[in-house]
C-alpha cells in the first residue's frame, strides 16, 4: 500500500487538484476559468515533453552504446550483438512513441525524470538541488531586471516628449528653475539608461561575463568564477561555531557576477517593454479625462497609466524567466558554474546524455508553464479587466 | 501628423496633396527620415554592410591562413601615425616591426642538468609570448599606400550565372610587408581583415535565418488564422509548447546532430542559418494568426472570395500585405537576436567553424587565459560588432516608430 502510494503520488496530487477545481467550477465562473487553464497547462506540458523527448533523439548515440563503450575502456572486446542485447535489455529497441509513453508515465506517476547514462544514476539524483540553484539565479536575475526596469522605464516614459526646460510663463521663476533642474536631470538619466540598456542588448551575455573576467585578470585579482572560492568550497554552512558568515560573504562575492550578467540583457529588454507599455497607456483617452478632472503629477501617473501597464508586465513573467534561462548555459560555461544550466550544456554538447538534457529542458518548461498559470490566475482574481472578460467569456 | 502636415504646408500647397495621396511606405519613409538617431544609425549600418560586402577590398590582408604573416605572429596592433620624432608627413605611416630574438642561455643545459631546464622553463623564456616580442624600428617607416594591388579576390560573383568579377585592388596597404591594424593571432592571421570578413558572414546568416523564419511564420500563422477551428487549435498548441522551451539548448541539440554529418563549411553555415530561422516562428506566427483572424471577416476578403480567388491568393495577396509593415519591422528588430544566437553557437564551437569567419568563430578561443593575458587585441572584433548590433537596434526602433501610424499623435 505504502509502496503503491510512493509510486503514484504525483498522479494523485494532479488528479485531486483537478477534481477539486472541477467541483468548484460547477458553481463559480472563476474556478471554471482556473480549471480550464489547469487542463490547458497540463496539455501543453504533455506536448512539451513529447517535443523535448523526440528532439533528444537527434543527439548521437544511445544509452546502450555508452554502457558498452564503458566496458570497452575496461579492456573487453565488444560486438554489435552485445550492443543490440544491451539495447533490448534497456528497452531502447522499442519505437519512440512507446519509450516516450514510458517516460511520461513514470514522470506523471512519481515525478521520475528517467535515468542518466553518463552519470549512471537517476536524473533526479544527478540534478539534486542544482536545478534550484539555476532557478534561484534566474529569479534573482529577474528581480534585478524588474527592480531597475520598472521605475526607470516609467521615468523614461514620463520624460518622453517633455522639454528640457520649464518655460511656462505662469510659473514663478524659482519654480521654473526647480522644474527645469528636475526635467534636465530625468532626461539625462533617461538618455544614459537607454544607452546602457541598448549596450546590454548589443553585447552577448557571455561576452559581458568575459569582459568582467578580463578586468579581473588585468587587475591581477582572483576572478570570481564558480560559486565559492577554494577556501570555503568544502566548508559546511553551519560549523561548530554557529552560522558561517564568512561563507555567506564569499558566496555573495561570487553570485553577483552571474546575476548581473544575465540580469543586464533582461533589464534592457524589460526597460523597453515598460516604457512602451506606459507610453501606450498614457496616450489613452481615460488619462486625458483624468487630467481634465484636475488630477496631475505623480497621482495621475501612478493611478492611471502605470497601474494599468503593470498587469501585462506581470503576465510576461513566465516568458521572461524562459528568456533568462536561455542565456544561462553559456554564461555558466564562461563563469564556471556547476548548476543545472551547466549540466544541460554538458549533457547536450559533451556527453550526449539524452534523458538528462530532456529532464532539464522539461523542468524549465514546467517552471515557465506554472508561472504562466499562476500569473493568469492571479490576474483573473486581481485585475478587474481580466476578471470581467473571464466572467463573461466563461473560459478563455 | 499635424507637424508633418504643417511642415508640408510650408513647402508648398502641392506637397500637402502628396501627403494625402502618399502610400504607406512613402509615409513610413518620411517619418523615418525625421528621426535623427534613426538616420545616423541607418547611415552607419549601411556603411558597415557595404564594408562587409566588399570586405576583401577594404582589408589589406587575406583573412585565411594564406594571408597569415609568418613574421608577425601574436603581434600587437600597429599604430598608424602622421608625426613622430623624425618629423611629420601627410602620408600616414607605420613602423617596421622586427622580432626580438630572446637571448637564451643554453650553455647550462649542456651538462644534462635537469634543474637548469626547469629553471629555464620557469623563467618563462620559452613560452610563446616571450618568443614573439616585437620592437618597432622608429627609423624605418612604412608609408600607407592607397589603391594598391595585392592578393586577388572575387569582388562579386554569382555562381549560377557564371559572373565572377575578380580584382586585386585594395583600399590601402603598405609598401613592404603587411599592415595589421588590429594585430594578429597566434598563426599570424590579420584580426582586422578577419573582422571585416566576419561582418558579411554574420549579416548574411541573419538574412537567411530571417527569411526562413518569415516563411515558417507565414505558413503557421497564415494557415492557422485563415482556417481557424481545429487546425488553429492544433497549430497554436504546438506553437505554445515550442514557445516555452528555451531556444538556445534546442539549437545546441540540433547543432550537435549537425556535427555528426559530414558537411562542407558552407553547407554547415546554411544548415545553421536554416535551423535558427525555422525554430523561431512562434512570436511572429502568433501575431500573424491574430491579425488574419480579425481581418479574414472583412469585406474585402469576402469580395476576393466572391471573385473566385483561391485560399493561397487571398492569404498571400490580400491578408499578408495588410500586415507587411509590421512584418518588415519585426524582421529588422529580430536581426540582433539572430546574430547573437549564431554568435553563441559559434562561440561554443557548435556553429560555424574555422575557415568561415564570424564573430563567434573569432571569439572561440577567448576563454583561453593566454589570449586574455597576452593577446587582448583579439577582442577587437567585439567593438565592431557592438557597433553593428547597436546600429540594427536603433534602426529597428526608428522604423517601428515610423511604421506605427499613431506615433505622430503623441507629439
Amino acid at each position: 500500500m505504502y509502496e503503491f502510494l510512493t509510486n503514484t503520488w504525483l498522479l494523485w496530487l494532479l488528479s485531486t487538484s483537478a477534481a477539486l477545481l472541477w467541483w468548484r467550477s460547477r458553481v463559480s465562473q472563476l474556478f471554471r476559468y482556473i480549471y480550464h487553464r489547469y487542463l490547458l497547462a497540463l496539455g501543453t506540458l504533455m506536448l512539451v515533453s513529447a517535443i523535448v523527448f523526440s528532439l533528444m533523439e537527434v543527439l548521437p548515440g544511445d544509452c546502450a552504446e555508452k554502457m558498452i563503450a564503458y566496458k570497452n575502456t575496461q579492456g573487453e572486446v565488444i560486438t554489435q550483438a552485445q550492443i543490440d542485447a544491451e539495447r533490448a535489455r534497456m528497452g531502447l529497441d522499442r519505437p519512440l512513441a512507446v519509450r516516450w509513453a514510458d517516460w511520461v508515465s513514470d514522470l506523471t506517476l512519481k515525478g521520475d525524470l528517467g535515468f542518466s547514462c553518463s552519470k549512471r544514476q537517476s536524473v533526479n539524483a544527478a540534478l539534486g538541488d542544482r536545478f534550484w540553484i539555476s532557478f534561484g539565479f534566474c529569479i534573482a536575475g529577474l528581480l534585478f531586471a524588474y527592480l531597475i526596469a520598472v521605475p526607470f522605464g516609467i521615468l523614461s516614459a514620463w520624460s518622453l516628449n517633455k522639454p528640457w526646460l520649464d518655460r511656462k510663463a505662469h510659473h514663478a521663476p524659482a519654480r521654473r528653475l526647480r522644474n527645469s533642474l528636475g526635467l534636465a536631470l530625468s532626461k539625462c538619466m533617461d538618455l544614459q539608461l537607454r544607452l546602457i540598456s541598448y549596450l546590454g542588448l548589443a553585447l552577448p551575455n557571455f561576452l559581458l561575463a568575459l569582459s568582467i573576467i578580463l578586468l579581473y585578470v588585468f587587475a591581477g585579482e582572483p576572478t570570481p568564477t564558480g560559486l565559492f572560492s577554494e577556501q570555503w568550497q568544502g566548508q559546511p554552512w553551519f560549523a561548530a561555531s554557529g552560522f558561517q558568515w564568512g561563507k555567506l560573504q564569499d558566496f555573495l562575492g561570487h553570485i553577483w557576477l552571474p546575476i548581473l550578467v544575465i540580469g543586464w540583457a533582461a533589464t534592457a529588454l524589460q526597460l523597453q517593454t515598460v516604457r512602451a507599455l506606459v507610453v501606450d497607456e498614457s496616450n489613452k483617452l481615460y488619462v486625458e479625462a483624468a487630467r481634465a478632472r484636475g488630477i496631475d503629477g505623480v497621482r495621475l501617473w501612478a493611478r492611471y497609466p502605470v497601474k494599468h501597464s503593470i498587469s501585462p508586465l506581470f503576465n510576461s513573467v513566465g516568458f521572461d524567466f524562459q528568456r533568462i534561462f536561455n542565456d544561462l548555459p553559456i554564461v555558466a560555461v564562461v563563469i564556471g558554474l556547476t548548476d543545472a544550466a551547466a549540466l544541460l550544456i554538458e549533457a547536450l554538447a559533451m556527453t550526449n546524455d539524452q534523458e538528462l538534457a530532456a529532464g532539464i529542458l522539461f523542468l524549465v518548461a514546467l517552471a515557465v508553464i506554472s508561472m504562466n498559470f499562476i500569473t493568469d490566475v492571479v490576474l483573473a482574481i486581481v485585475d478587474p479587466r481580466v476578471r470581467n472578460s473571464v466572467m463573461q467569456g466563461g473560459g478563455h | 501628423m499635424i507637424s508633418l502636415i504643417s511642415r508640408l504646408h510650408r513647402r508648398g500647397q502641392d506637397r500637402s496633396e502628396q501627403y494625402f495621396t502618399a502610400g504607406q511606405f512613402a509615409l513610413i519613409r518620411a517619418r523615418f527620415l525625421r528621426n535623427t538617431t534613426g538616420v545616423i544609425a541607418g547611415t552607419l549600418l549601411s556603411a558597415l554592410v557595404l564594408i562587409g560586402f566588399f570586405a576583401p577590398f577594404f582589408s589589406p590582408n587575406a583573412p585565411g591562413i594564406e594571408g597569415a604573416n609568418p613574421d608577425y605572429r601574436r603581434g600587437a596592433p600597429q599604430a598608424v601615425r602622421f608625426c613622430d620624432a623624425n618629423g611629420c608627413s601627410l602620408r600616414p605611416f607605420t613602423y617596421t616591426y622586427v622580432r626580438e630574438t630572446p637571448k637564451l642561455d643554453l650553455s647550462s643545459l649542456a651538462g644534462g642538468d635537469l634543474s637548469a631546464l626547469d629553471a629555464l622553463t620557469a623563467s618563462g623564456g620559452l613560452n610563446a609570448s616571450a618568443q614573439s616580442r616585437y620592437v618597432e624600428q622608429t627609423d624605418q617607416r612604412r608609408y600607407l599606400q592607397f589603391w594598391v594591388s595585392g592578393w586577388e579576390y572575387s569582388l562579386f560573383s554569382i555562381d549560377w550565372l557564371g559572373i565572377d568579377i575578380r580584382s586585386d585592388i585594395h583600399l590601402f596597404g603598405v609598401e613592404q610587408g603587411q599592415i595589421h591594424l588590429f594585430g594578429t593571432d597566434e598563426d599570424g592571421k590579420d584580426v582586422f581583415s578577419r573582422t571585416l570578413h566576419a561582418i558579411w558572414v554574420t549579416i548574411s546568416i541573419a538574412v537567411v535565418a530571417l527569411i526562413v523564419k518569415l516563411i515558417t511564420s507565414l505558413l503557421v500563422g497564415g494557415i492557422s488564422g485563415y482556417f481557424g477551428g481545429r487546425v488553429d487549435a492544433v497549430l497554436m498548441a504546438i506553437t505554445e509548447a515550442v514557445r516555452v522551451i528555451p531556444p538556445i539548448p534546442i539549437y545546441l541539440a540540433c547543432a550537435v546532430a549537425l556535427s555528426q554529418i559530414e558537411l562542407t563549411p558552407v553547407q554547415r553555415y546554411f544548415a545553421i542559418a536554416v535551423m535558427i530561422g525555422a525554430l523561431d516562428f512562434t512570436t511572429l506566427g502568433r501575431r500573424l494568426r491574430t491579425h488574419i483572424l480579425t481581418e479574414r471577416n472583412q469585406d474585402y476578403v469576402l469580395a476576393a472570395r466572391l471573385s473566385g480567388a483561391s485560399t493561397g491568393r487571398i492569404i498571400w495577396r490580400h491578408l499578408v500585405p495588410s500586415f507587411s509593415s509590421y512584418i518588415i519591422v519585426d524582421t529588422l528588430i529580430n536581426f540582433p537576436y539572430v546574430i547573437l544566437a549564431e554568435t553563441s553557437l559559434s562561440f561554443l564551437g557548435l556553429g560555424l567553424t574555422e575557415p568561415v569567419n564570424s564573430l563567434g568563430v573569432l571569439l572561440q578561443k577567448a576563454q583561453d587565459p593566454d589570449i586574455q593575458q597576452n593577446m587582448v587585441w583579439q577582442f577587437a572584433p567585439v567593438g565592431v560588432f557592438v557597433l553593428l548590433i547597436m546600429a540594427f537596434v536603433f534602426v529597428g526602433d526608428a522604423l517601428r516608430d515610423a511604421a506605427d501610424p499613431y506615433s505622430e499623435r503623441r507629439r
